[in-house]
C-alpha cells in the first residue's frame, strides 16, 4: 500500500476544512454580501431613474398642455382685440360719415337761407325799380292807390315767379 | 515520482511533509489574497483582485446554478465551488514555480530519509493522490448528505434507478474525480523534473529549456484546466444526487 497515506489524506482533510472555513469567512460571505448590495442598489437606481423618468415625462406633458393652453389665449386675445378694433373703427367711421352729413346738410341749409334772402332783397328791389319805373312812364295817368294796387300785384308776381 | 520526506515515516499514519507543508502554504497565501480582497472591497468601483474573485464568485455560482437543482443544495454548494476553485488553483499552480531538490548527507530515519537520494521539496500538494482523494470523499460525503434530505430519492437514485449502475457509479465517481487531478498534476510535474535531468551540451547548454518552457506553459493550462472540472464535477455529482421538488436533473 504505497500510495495511500491515511495520515496525509487525514491531514488534507483537515487542512481543507480549515481552509474552506477561512475563505468562507474572509472572502465568500463579504463578497456575496457586497455583491447583493450592489444587486439592491443597480435595483434601486434603475427603480429611481424609471420613476423619474416618468416624472419628468409628466412634466414635460404638463409644460406642452400648459403652453398650448397659453398659445390659445393668446390667439384668443387677439382675435377679440382685432374684432373690437375692428367694431371701434368701423363706429368711427360711421360717426364721421354722420358729421360729414350733417355738416353738409347744415351747409345747404344756409345756402339755401342765404339764397332766399339775396331773392327777397332782389326782389323788393325790382319792385322799387318797377315801381319807380312804371312811375316814370305813367307820370299822372296814375292814382297813388293804383300804384300800391299794382306794386301789391308785382310783388305778387314776382314772389309767385322767384318762388 | 518525486520522493517525499514524511513524517511518522515508520506509522500507518504516515504524512507526507511537502504535501502538507505547501498545502499549509496555499492556505495562507489563499488566506492573505482574501485578506487583501476583503480589504479593498468597494462595491461602486471593483478593481483588479476584486474584479477576478467576482468573476470566479459569478462562475461557480453560474455552475451551481446549472447543476444543482434545489436552493438549499445551492446554498450549501456554491461556496463549497468557490472555495474549491480558488485552492485548486493556487495548489495546483505551485509546483509550476520552483523545482526544489533536497539530497541529504546522512540517512534521517524519523523523516524515512536515505542518504544520497534525490526528495523533491516543491510540489503542488494535489500531485498527492491522498490530498485529492480526500477532498473527492468529502465531496462524496457532502453529496450523500444533501440527498438524504430526501431519503426515498436518494434509495432510488442509487439503488434502484438502472440497478447495478447507481452502485457502481457511487464508487467510482469519488475515485475518479481525485484520481484525474492527482493524475494530471502528477503528470506535470514528474515531466519537469525528467525535463531538468536531460544532460547539457557540452556541460552549459541547456538543450532541454525550449521543451521545459512548452511543458510548463501546458502545465499551468492544465492545472487551470484540472481545478475547472474538479470544481465543475463537485457542483454535477452533488447536483445529480439533490433531490427537491424543483429539481431538474442534469445527466
Amino acid at each position: 500500500m504505497g500510495i495511500i497515506e491515511p495520515g496525509t489524506l487525514i491531514f488534507s482533510l483537515l487542512g481543507f476544512l480549515i481552509i474552506y472555513w477561512i475563505i468562507w469567512k474572509v472572502a465568500y460571505k463579504p463578497l456575496s454580501k457586497m455583491m447583493e448590495q450592489r444587486r439592491t442598489y443597480i435595483e434601486d437606481q434603475i427603480t429611481s431613474a424609471e420613476t423619474s423618468s416618468a416624472e419628468a415625462q409628466k412634466l414635460i406633458e404638463e409644460q406642452r398642455a400648459l403652453l398650448e393652453q397659453a398659445r390659445s389665449d393668446v390667439r384668443e386675445m387677439l382675435d377679440s382685440a382685432r374684432a373690437r378694433a375692428d367694431e371701434q373703427a368701423q363706429g368711427i367711421i360711421a360717426k364721421a360719415q354722420e358729421e360729414a352729413n350733417r355738416l353738409l346738410e347744415e351747409g345747404r341749409q344756409m345756402i339755401e337761407r342765404e339764397r332766399k334772402e339775396a331773392a327777397q332783397e332782389v326782389l323788393t328791389q325790382v319792385a322799387d325799380l318797377t315801381v319807380q319805373l312804371t312811375t316814370k312812364l305813367l307820370r299822372n295817368h296814375v292814382t297813388e292807390e293804383a300804384q300800391a294796387a299794382i306794386v301789391k300785384e308785382a310783388e305778387r308776381e314776382l314772389g309767385e315767379l322767384v318762388c | 515520482m518525486p520522493l517525499h520526506p514524511y513524517l511518522f515515516y515508520h506509522q500507518w499514519y504516515k504524512v507526507d511533509l511537502v504535501t502538507a507543508g505547501w498545502l499549509v502554504v496555499t492556505g495562507i497565501a489563499v488566506f492573505i489574497m482574501a485578506l487583501v480582497m476583503r480589504s479593498r472591497l468597494d462595491m461602486r468601483s471593483p478593481k483588479g483582485l476584486q474584479n477576478v474573485m467576482e468573476w470566479v464568485f459569478e462562475f461557480t455560482g453560474g455552475m451551481t446554478k446549472d447543476n444543482v437543482g434545489s436552493n438549499t443544495g445551492r446554498r450549501i454548494v456554491a461556496p463549497l465551488a468557490f472555495v474549491i476553485l480558488v485552492y485548486l488553483f493556487f495548489s495546483n499552480w505551485l509546483g509550476l514555480i520552483l523545482t526544489i531538490e533536497w539530497i541529504p548527507g546522512h540517512n534521517i530515519s524519523s523523516l524515512g530519509v536515505a542518504a544520497g537520494t534525490k526528495y523533491s521539496l516543491l510540489n503542488s500538494p494535489t500531485e498527492n493522490l491522498n490530498m485529492t482523494m480526500a477532498l473527492a470523499i468529502l465531496v462524496w460525503f457532502i453529496g450523500h448528505l444533501n440527498g438524504l434530505r430526501h431519503p426515498w430519492h436518494w434509495f432510488k437514485h442509487v439503488f434502484i434507478h438502472m440497478f447495478p449502475m447507481g452502485i457502481i457509479d457511487e464508487v467510482l465517481n469519488p475515485l475518479t474525480h481525485g484520481m484525474r487531478l492527482y493524475g494530471n498534476i502528477l503528470a506535470g510535474e514528474v515531466l519537469i523534473e525528467a525535463i531538468l535531468r536531460i544532460p547539457k551540451l557540452l556541460g552549459f547548454l541547456p538543450t532541454g529549456l525550449p521543451l521545459l518552457v512548452i511543458w510548463l506553459l501546458y502545465s499551468a493550462f492544465v492545472s487551470t484546466i484540472q481545478a475547472y472540472i474538479f470544481t465543475m464535477l463537485v457542483t454535477l455529482y452533488i447536483g445529480n444526487k439533490d433531490h427537491s421538488d424543483t429539481a431538474h436533473h442534469v445527466a
